[in-house]
């Protein structure tokens, strides 16, 4: 899960726990499955996290990065094409 | 400003919101400004249109509706800037009316004749695929990329050359700042026919349309795929297109992580939040009030210069006292609005607000509401009227009308001189904390403390049951930190004022002379105008009497009550004139006297709670109606705070 996700490491997007249209807003901002996030900085009351995707800096609740199942990126380097 | 062409276009717009429907001008071709929030689509909106600028809400929704002349030698050309969104599906309101006037559904059913979509070329590949479903509409377009001068300076690099092949339109790689660079997109509107045309004709037009219309894209409409896949093509198509223009991703600026390292950090983050709101707080109250007491004397002054020139009679009475008096007092309210929305502008257009937004977003969460609802709440304490034109920067739309809502609840401004009159009258002054804090003050404090926490409470109902919303993800997109230009300020400011003159003014004027005239009436046998107790007025005193004695208030304060519709602190000066005491003043003696000996401390603090609670503010109601695109909501709200001021004045009455 993206929560688990310590700040500084980069992880690739594998899917998105979220049902029909709730996920568009995520969708278009081009967190799509195999995008690189990256956690930059945590809020002062844990939540939200700011994440580094796509050459923009996006907030995320614990809630919905809670939705997004990742994996390591060095990891996904060598299994799956990041994008 | 070219005055003639202006003035000549404006006419038609001039009676919203139907006249909307119509195109405010069929004599030129009209360009819509599509693109990402953040992308740079306002800053080329003010350099191409300057003060030529038009705002209203589109028809039916609260969405504004920003449009332009941008003058060219060739001849003017009508610029919409279109709310910034990421795509077209009918998701957010701002996406449907994006789209809908993109299709022609809007603006009497005529589509814009060209698009210019406006990229940020430091985040080329995810803005790309707005660019999929815009280009497939298949209008004439030109692509802007925003940002060179940023792509350049963090190592990012981009062939535009390259991206107009693959797009199969023109693309300008420009700095949207930078008046210079804007010379490919006057080219791409000179290029429009400026000839007349009769509406629905299709024009002739030499600039081209994105072969991707012709080519088709699969399903722009994204009903046969699942929508994860859609945008995942979407994705690769973006990044593969960039791949063929030579698009290196910029490197993140490191300017904005140094800041946002301590802007966010777990200290001095809040820290600097506090800061921050402690400066707006302070501004909109210290130092806005020179600029007030200014333009309230440049009003008395006005208003007895036209009392001692005008002779005497009705009309010299219905100006001074009806219309100068009524709408100066408004118009007092101008530079704290000014204030606080140069500190907006500044915040926002610095990146800051963002920030705010995250660090504020854990507590505003709890009551139901967004992150972004705290700024405008808190500029609420000057004044609603600012606070609910603010409340535009909350992105969901019902967390705007849950902040709009409980934003009169704040303690404005106006209500401080009626607190302060009560007080003084009722609360003998004497230490209660030591000298760390009066009796009196205390008092105050929990006024301000009990607004604070009924819009609390109102807006977790709110959000638990009209408002209620599925839980949507939040996504809140932190721009980088830029240096906000004195041109935008300027624009954004001078926006402000016209919008708030022109609609506040309105119902402000008809209330003025409305209150004028029923205390002309009856007039005396003499021909003068009546008594005030017998007047028109007093007589919807008396008559509203009944209502109001369950609260211990008499036929007097009712007055106060009914002109205090107006504005609260009209109510002041209402019960000055009405018990006759000269120079009636927050400090007044007389005053004070006279209300003691017509209340007791039960309808005394009944008072005061009524003037917590209730939305005696027409200005706020004007507002609120153009905001929320409709008489529904401040209708209700009026009704919800008027019953809970009722109640809460009945209560104190009966108890105390």
């Amino acid at each position: 899960m993206l929560t688990d996700v310590p700040l500084e490491e980069e992880v690739v997007l594998v899917r998105i726990d979220m049902a029909g249209d709730d996920i568009e807003p995520l969708l278009e901002r081009g967190i799509v499955p195999g995008c690189r996030l990256c956690p930059v900085h945590r809020a002062p009351a844990g939540t939200p996290t700011v994440y580094r995707v796509d050459g923009a800096l996006v907030a995320l609740r614990k809630e919905t990065a809670s939705c997004l199942c990742v994996r390591s990126a060095l990891e996904a380097a060598g299994v799956l094409d990041p994008n | 400003m070219s005055a003639a062409r202006a003035s000549g276009e404006r006419t038609p717009a001039a009676a919203p919101p139907a006249g909307l429907r119509q195109a405010p001008s069929d004599r030129f071709p009209r360009v819509a400004l599509v693109g990402p929030p953040n992308a740079g689509k306002s800053t080329l909106f003010n350099r191409l249109t300057g003060l030529r600028q038009r705002v209203a809400n589109y028809p039916g929704v609260t969405v504004e509706q920003r449009t332009g002349t941008a003058v060219l030698p060739a001849g003017s050309v009508e610029v919409t800037d279109l709310p910034g969104v990421h795509g077209l599906s009918p998701r957010s309101m701002d996406q449907r009316v994006t789209r809908d006037v993109l299709l022609g559904r809007m603006d009497g059913g005529r589509a814009p004749d060209a698009v210019i979509l406006v990229l940020d070329a430091t985040r080329l590949e995810s803005h790309l695929m707005l660019a999929e479903p815009v280009l497939a509409l298949g209008l004439p377009a030109l692509v802007v990329l925003t940002m060179a001068d940023e792509l350049g300076r963090r190592d990012g690099a981009l062939r535009a050359s390259a991206l107009a092949q693959e797009l199969g339109v023109t693309v300008a790689l420009v700095d949207a700042r930078n008046a210079e660079a804007l010379e490919p997109v006057r080219r791409f509107l000179s290029a429009l026919d400026m000839g007349p045309v009769s509406s629905g004709d299709s024009r002739a037009c030499p600039v081209a349309a994105s072969p991707l219309a012709v080519h088709g894209v699969p399903d722009p409409a994204g009903r046969s795929l699942p929508v994860v896949d859609l945008f995942a093509g979407r994705r690769q198509r973006a990044r593969a297109m960039g791949e063929s223009a030579g698009f290196r991703a910029p490197r993140p600026s490191p300017v904005t992580h140094r800041l946002d390292a301590v802007l966010l950090h777990p200290v001095l983050g809040p820290l600097a939040f506090l800061a921050v709101v402690v400066l707006v707080f302070q501004s909109i109250f210290a130092w806005a009030v020179p600029l007030m007491d200014g333009t309230e004397a440049l009003v008395a002054a006005s208003g007895a210069y036209l009392a001692q020139v005008l002779p005497e009679g009705w009309f010299r009475s219905l100006l001074v006292d009806g219309v100068w008096a009524g709408v100066g007092s408004v118009v007092v309210f101008l530079p704290q609005i000014l204030v606080l929305f140069f500190f907006i502008s500044i915040l926002e257009d610095s990146g800051y607000m963002a920030r705010a937004a995250v660090i504020a977003d854990r507590l505003m969460h709890r009551v139901g509401l967004q992150g972004e609802s705290f700024l405008p709440l808190l500029s609420a304490y000057a004044c609603a009227v600012p606070a609910v034109l603010a409340a535009r920067t909350v992105g969901s739309e019902r967390d705007r009308l849950a902040t709009v809502f409980v934003a009169p609840f704040m303690t404005c401004s106006a209500r401080l001189p009626v607190y302060a009159l009560l007080i003084a009258a009722f609360v003998p002054a004497g230490p209660l904390l030591g000298p760390v804090m009066g009796r009196r003050s205390a008092v105050l404090i929990g006024l301000y403390a009990l607004g604070l926490v009924v819009a609390v409470v109102t807006a977790a109902v709110l959000k638990g049951t009209l408002l209620r919303d599925r839980p949507t993800p939040f996504v809140m997109e932190l721009p980088p930190y830029r240096l906000p230009t004195a041109r935008s300020i300027a624009v954004r400011l001078a926006e402000r004022t016209r919008v708030f003159l022109r609609r506040a003014g309105k119902i402000i004027l008809a209330v003025a002379v409305v209150l004028w005239m029923l205390t002309q009436v009856p007039r005396v046998p003499e021909g003068g105008p009546p008594e005030i107790g017998d007047s028109a007025l007093g007589r919807i005193g008396h008559v509203i009497e009944p209502a109001i004695e369950p609260l211990g208030f008499d036929w007097r304060i009712g007055i106060g009550l009914v002109t205090s519709l107006a504005a609260r602190e009209v109510i002041v000066g209402t019960l000055g004139t009405i018990y006759g005491v000269e120079n009636a003043g927050e400090e007044s003696l007389e005053l004070q006297a006279a209300l003691q000996r017509d209340l007791d401390f039960g309808s005394a603090v009944g008072l005061l709670l009524f003037f917590v609670f209730a939305l005696q503010c027409m200005s706020t109601v004007a507002v609120v109606r153009r905001e929320t695109g409709g008489w529904k909501w401040p209708a209700l709200q009026f009704a919800y705070m008027l019953a809970l001021a009722y109640a809460g004045a009945w209560t104190a009455n009966v108890l105390l």
